[in-house]
Protein backbone atom coordinates (compact mmCIF):
# COMPACT_ATOMS: atom_id res chain seq x y z
CA UNK A 1 0.00 0.00 0.00
CA UNK A 2 1.18 3.54 -0.81
CA UNK A 3 2.18 5.32 2.39
CA UNK A 4 2.10 9.10 2.79
CA UNK A 5 3.72 11.15 5.55
CA UNK A 6 1.38 13.76 7.07
CA UNK A 7 3.57 16.69 8.20
CA UNK A 8 0.97 17.69 10.81
CA UNK A 9 0.40 14.26 12.38
CA UNK A 10 4.07 13.44 11.77
CA UNK A 11 3.05 9.91 10.91
CA UNK A 12 3.30 7.82 7.76
CA UNK A 13 -0.16 6.54 6.96
CA UNK A 14 -2.04 4.65 4.23
CA UNK A 15 -3.01 6.51 1.09
CA UNK A 16 -6.79 5.92 1.51
CA UNK A 17 -6.68 8.33 4.48
CA UNK A 18 -5.67 11.09 2.05
CA UNK A 19 -7.24 12.97 -0.83
CA UNK A 20 -5.41 14.58 -3.75
CA UNK A 21 -6.15 18.29 -4.08
CA UNK A 22 -4.50 19.50 -7.28
CA UNK A 23 -1.30 21.34 -8.10
CA UNK A 24 0.35 23.30 -5.27
CA UNK A 25 1.72 26.84 -5.08
CA UNK A 26 -0.96 28.41 -7.25
CA UNK A 27 -1.88 31.78 -5.75
CA UNK A 28 -5.33 33.13 -6.24
CA UNK A 29 -4.97 36.49 -8.03
CA UNK A 30 -5.26 39.37 -5.57
CA UNK A 31 -7.57 41.32 -7.85
CA UNK A 32 -9.43 39.02 -10.24
CA UNK A 33 -11.29 42.01 -11.73
CA UNK A 34 -8.05 43.18 -13.33
CA UNK A 35 -7.41 39.90 -15.13
CA UNK A 36 -8.06 39.27 -18.80
CA UNK A 37 -10.18 36.26 -19.70
CA UNK A 38 -7.01 34.46 -20.76
CA UNK A 39 -5.26 35.16 -17.45
CA UNK A 40 -8.33 33.98 -15.51
CA UNK A 41 -8.50 30.84 -17.65
CA UNK A 42 -4.83 30.18 -16.93
CA UNK A 43 -5.39 30.55 -13.18
CA UNK A 44 -8.39 28.23 -13.18
CA UNK A 45 -7.42 25.53 -15.62
CA UNK A 46 -3.88 25.60 -16.95
CA UNK A 47 -1.55 23.31 -15.01
CA UNK A 48 2.01 22.10 -15.52
CA UNK A 49 0.94 18.45 -15.99
CA UNK A 50 4.46 17.39 -15.06
CA UNK A 51 5.95 14.08 -16.08
CA UNK A 52 8.21 13.46 -13.09
CA UNK A 53 8.41 15.44 -9.83
CA UNK A 54 5.24 17.44 -9.26
CA UNK A 55 4.40 19.96 -6.52
CA UNK A 56 0.90 19.13 -5.38
CA UNK A 57 -1.59 19.52 -2.55
CA UNK A 58 -2.91 16.67 -0.49
CA UNK A 59 -5.42 16.59 2.34
CA UNK A 60 -5.34 14.22 5.32
CA UNK A 61 -9.11 13.97 5.06
CA UNK A 62 -9.57 10.88 7.24
CA UNK A 63 -7.12 12.11 9.85
CA UNK A 64 -6.28 15.63 10.99
CA UNK A 65 -8.13 17.03 7.94
CA UNK A 66 -5.28 19.46 7.13
CA UNK A 67 -4.11 20.41 3.64
CA UNK A 68 -0.38 20.04 3.03
CA UNK A 69 1.98 19.96 0.07
CA UNK A 70 3.97 17.15 -1.47
CA UNK A 71 6.50 16.51 -4.20
CA UNK A 72 5.49 13.31 -5.95
CA UNK A 73 6.98 11.73 -9.03
CA UNK A 74 4.05 11.25 -11.42
CA UNK A 75 5.88 8.46 -13.24
CA UNK A 76 6.87 6.28 -10.28
CA UNK A 77 4.16 7.53 -7.83
CA UNK A 78 6.97 7.96 -5.30
CA UNK A 79 6.68 10.77 -2.77
CA UNK A 80 9.94 12.73 -2.57
CA UNK A 81 8.73 14.76 0.41
CA UNK A 82 5.72 16.32 2.10
CA UNK A 83 5.66 19.68 3.89
CA UNK A 84 3.23 21.98 5.64
CA UNK A 85 1.00 24.36 3.70
CA UNK A 86 2.52 27.84 3.55
CA UNK A 87 6.11 26.57 3.51
CA UNK A 88 8.30 27.42 0.52
CA UNK A 89 8.82 24.98 -2.34
CA UNK A 90 11.64 22.61 -1.40
CA UNK A 91 14.70 22.58 -3.63
CA UNK A 92 14.13 19.85 -6.19
CA UNK A 93 17.84 19.28 -6.91
CA UNK A 94 18.48 18.57 -3.21
CA UNK A 95 15.47 16.23 -3.02
CA UNK A 96 16.62 14.26 -6.03
CA UNK A 97 20.14 14.11 -4.60
CA UNK A 98 18.65 12.66 -1.40
CA UNK A 99 16.90 9.93 -3.42
CA UNK A 100 20.17 8.55 -4.78
CA UNK B 1 -39.82 21.19 32.18
CA UNK B 2 -39.36 17.92 30.35
CA UNK B 3 -36.79 15.46 31.59
CA UNK B 4 -33.54 15.08 29.72
CA UNK B 5 -34.00 13.36 26.38
CA UNK B 6 -33.69 9.62 26.76
CA UNK B 7 -30.75 8.19 24.84
CA UNK B 8 -31.70 5.61 22.26
CA UNK B 9 -29.13 3.17 20.93
CA UNK B 10 -28.39 3.70 17.25
CA UNK B 11 -27.59 -0.02 17.17
CA UNK B 12 -31.05 -0.94 18.46
CA UNK B 13 -32.02 -4.50 17.46
CA UNK B 14 -28.64 -4.93 15.74
CA UNK B 15 -26.23 -5.33 18.66
CA UNK B 16 -28.13 -7.85 20.74
CA UNK B 17 -26.22 -9.57 23.54
CA UNK B 18 -25.08 -13.10 22.86
CA UNK B 19 -22.47 -15.36 21.35
CA UNK B 20 -22.01 -15.29 17.57
CA UNK B 21 -19.88 -16.49 14.67
CA UNK B 22 -17.51 -19.37 15.23
CA UNK B 23 -18.64 -21.04 18.45
CA UNK B 24 -16.17 -23.92 18.36
CA UNK B 25 -13.74 -22.42 20.89
CA UNK B 26 -13.34 -19.44 23.18
CA UNK B 27 -14.63 -16.23 21.55
CA UNK B 28 -11.81 -14.27 19.89
CA UNK B 29 -13.28 -10.87 20.68
CA UNK B 30 -16.04 -9.13 22.60
CA UNK B 31 -17.98 -6.20 21.15
CA UNK B 32 -20.03 -3.63 22.99
CA UNK B 33 -21.61 -0.26 22.42
CA UNK B 34 -21.21 2.81 24.61
CA UNK B 35 -23.08 6.11 24.38
CA UNK B 36 -21.06 9.03 25.72
CA UNK B 37 -22.55 11.19 28.45
CA UNK B 38 -20.61 14.16 27.05
CA UNK B 39 -18.30 14.31 24.05
CA UNK B 40 -17.11 17.74 22.91
CA UNK B 41 -14.59 18.86 20.29
CA UNK B 42 -12.44 21.87 21.06
CA UNK B 43 -10.40 23.59 18.34
CA UNK B 44 -7.88 26.35 19.02
CA UNK B 45 -6.79 29.10 16.64
CA UNK B 46 -3.14 28.74 15.52
CA UNK B 47 -2.01 31.29 18.16
CA UNK B 48 -4.29 30.23 21.02
CA UNK B 49 -3.31 26.59 21.53
CA UNK B 50 -1.74 27.14 24.96
CA UNK B 51 -4.73 29.23 26.10
CA UNK B 52 -7.07 26.45 25.01
CA UNK B 53 -4.99 23.82 26.81
CA UNK B 54 -5.23 25.92 29.98
CA UNK B 55 -8.98 26.24 29.59
CA UNK B 56 -9.43 22.49 29.12
CA UNK B 57 -7.33 21.88 32.23
CA UNK B 58 -9.37 24.35 34.28
CA UNK B 59 -12.65 22.71 33.22
CA UNK B 60 -11.70 19.03 33.37
CA UNK B 61 -8.76 18.92 35.77
CA UNK B 62 -6.83 16.87 33.21
CA UNK B 63 -3.80 18.07 31.24
CA UNK B 64 -3.59 17.57 27.48
CA UNK B 65 -0.67 15.31 26.60
CA UNK B 66 1.66 15.82 23.63
CA UNK B 67 1.17 14.04 20.32
CA UNK B 68 -1.40 11.29 20.16
CA UNK B 69 -1.05 10.29 23.83
CA UNK B 70 -4.46 10.20 25.49
CA UNK B 71 -4.89 11.92 28.85
CA UNK B 72 -7.26 10.18 31.23
CA UNK B 73 -8.18 11.31 34.72
CA UNK B 74 -11.20 9.89 36.50
CA UNK B 75 -13.99 9.93 33.92
CA UNK B 76 -12.20 12.47 31.69
CA UNK B 77 -10.63 11.44 28.36
CA UNK B 78 -8.66 13.91 26.18
CA UNK B 79 -7.69 12.79 22.66
CA UNK B 80 -5.84 14.72 19.97
CA UNK B 81 -7.63 14.75 16.60
CA UNK B 82 -5.44 17.23 14.70
CA UNK B 83 -3.33 20.36 15.18
CA UNK B 84 -4.85 22.35 18.07
CA UNK B 85 -7.89 20.09 18.19
CA UNK B 86 -9.01 17.62 20.84
CA UNK B 87 -11.97 15.48 21.78
CA UNK B 88 -13.00 15.86 25.40
CA UNK B 89 -15.18 13.22 27.03
CA UNK B 90 -16.55 12.88 30.54
CA UNK B 91 -19.54 11.43 32.37
CA UNK B 92 -21.31 14.68 33.20
CA UNK B 93 -24.19 16.20 31.26
CA UNK B 94 -22.89 19.77 31.17
CA UNK B 95 -19.36 19.45 29.78
CA UNK B 96 -20.26 21.49 26.68
CA UNK B 97 -21.66 24.34 28.80
CA UNK B 98 -18.56 24.43 31.01
CA UNK B 99 -16.18 24.35 28.05
CA UNK B 100 -18.13 27.11 26.28
CA UNK B 101 -17.80 29.31 29.36
CA UNK B 102 -14.03 28.79 29.47
CA UNK B 103 -13.34 28.91 25.72
CA UNK B 104 -14.51 32.14 24.13
CA UNK B 105 -14.36 32.88 20.42
CA UNK B 106 -10.94 34.46 20.97
CA UNK B 107 -9.55 31.09 22.12
CA UNK B 108 -11.31 28.67 19.80
CA UNK B 109 -14.42 26.76 18.84
CA UNK B 110 -16.46 24.30 20.92
CA UNK B 111 -18.60 21.71 19.15
CA UNK B 112 -20.85 19.23 20.97
CA UNK B 113 -20.54 15.74 19.49
CA UNK B 114 -22.26 13.71 22.23
CA UNK B 115 -25.04 12.52 19.94
CA UNK B 116 -22.84 12.50 16.84
CA UNK B 117 -20.53 9.68 17.92
CA UNK B 118 -21.17 6.17 19.15
CA UNK B 119 -18.36 4.22 20.79
CA UNK B 120 -17.89 0.63 19.65
CA UNK B 121 -15.56 -1.19 22.03
CA UNK B 122 -13.68 -4.28 20.99
CA UNK B 123 -11.60 -6.40 23.31
CA UNK B 124 -10.10 -9.83 23.47
CA UNK B 125 -7.20 -11.86 22.21
CA UNK B 126 -7.95 -11.39 18.50
CA UNK B 127 -8.94 -7.72 18.51
CA UNK B 128 -5.79 -6.51 16.71
CA UNK B 129 -6.36 -9.11 14.00
CA UNK B 130 -10.04 -8.21 13.54
CA UNK B 131 -9.32 -4.47 13.27
CA UNK B 132 -6.37 -4.99 10.92
CA UNK B 133 -8.61 -6.96 8.57
CA UNK B 134 -10.43 -3.78 7.55
CA UNK B 135 -8.57 -0.72 8.82
CA UNK B 136 -5.22 0.14 7.23
CA UNK B 137 -3.26 0.89 10.41
CA UNK B 138 -0.57 -1.06 12.20
CA UNK B 139 -2.39 -2.26 15.34
CA UNK B 140 0.61 -3.94 16.94
CA UNK B 141 1.38 -2.59 20.41
CA UNK B 142 4.74 -1.20 19.23
CA UNK B 143 3.17 0.96 16.54
CA UNK B 144 -0.06 1.68 18.42
CA UNK B 145 0.73 1.72 22.16
CA UNK B 146 -1.83 1.55 24.95
CA UNK B 147 -3.01 5.04 25.87
CA UNK B 148 -2.72 6.55 22.41
CA UNK B 149 -5.39 7.48 19.87
CA UNK B 150 -5.31 7.55 16.08
CA UNK B 151 -7.66 8.74 13.39
CA UNK B 152 -8.45 6.57 10.44
CA UNK B 153 -11.40 5.25 8.55
CA UNK B 154 -13.14 2.12 7.41
CA UNK B 155 -14.15 2.75 3.81
CA UNK B 156 -15.70 6.23 4.02
CA UNK B 157 -16.56 6.02 7.72
CA UNK B 158 -14.27 8.18 9.83
CA UNK B 159 -12.96 6.68 13.07
CA UNK B 160 -11.16 7.90 16.16
CA UNK B 161 -9.49 4.87 17.72
CA UNK B 162 -8.31 4.85 21.34
CA UNK B 163 -6.25 1.90 22.53
CA UNK B 164 -7.54 1.53 26.08
CA UNK B 165 -5.66 -1.65 26.90
CA UNK B 166 -3.35 -4.37 25.66
CA UNK B 167 -6.31 -6.07 24.08
CA UNK B 168 -8.94 -3.33 24.04
CA UNK B 169 -9.86 -0.47 21.72
CA UNK B 170 -12.62 2.15 21.79
CA UNK B 171 -13.71 3.22 18.31
CA UNK B 172 -15.58 6.54 18.10
CA UNK B 173 -17.82 6.15 15.06
CA UNK B 174 -20.08 8.74 13.42
CA UNK B 175 -23.49 7.81 14.82
CA UNK B 176 -25.34 8.03 11.51
CA UNK B 177 -22.88 5.47 10.06
CA UNK B 178 -22.55 3.17 13.06
CA UNK B 179 -25.12 0.59 11.92
CA UNK B 180 -23.13 0.09 8.74
CA UNK B 181 -19.86 -0.04 10.68
CA UNK B 182 -21.31 -2.56 13.12
CA UNK B 183 -22.29 -4.74 10.15
CA UNK B 184 -18.64 -4.87 9.13
CA UNK B 185 -17.09 -5.38 12.55
CA UNK B 186 -19.57 -8.14 13.44
CA UNK B 187 -18.82 -9.99 10.18
CA UNK B 188 -15.09 -9.48 10.61
CA UNK B 189 -15.36 -10.87 14.15
CA UNK B 190 -17.45 -13.88 13.13
CA UNK B 191 -14.41 -15.79 11.92
CA UNK B 192 -12.85 -15.76 15.39
CA UNK B 193 -16.15 -15.95 17.28
CA UNK B 194 -17.48 -13.01 19.28
CA UNK B 195 -19.69 -12.01 22.11
CA UNK B 196 -21.86 -8.91 22.31
CA UNK B 197 -22.46 -7.44 25.75
ZN1 LIG C 1 -2.58 14.53 9.48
Amino acid sequence: MLLIHCPYCDETLPEPEFAYAGEAHIDRPADPQQLSDEEWRDFLFIRTNAKGPHYERWRHINGCARFFNAVRDTVSDKFLTTYKAGEARPDLAKLLEGQK
Amino acid sequence: MADAIEKVSPLHALAEPGRFGDTSGEPGVGLSERLCDSLVQVQAWPDSISALKKAVKSVTGASIKPGNAVATKGDVVLMSTGPGRWLVEDETDDLEVRLRKAIGADIGAVTALTHARTVVSISGERCEWVLASGIALDFSADAFPVGTAKLSHHHEIGLTIHRTGDQAFDLYVVTSMVRSFWGWIARASAEVGYTVS
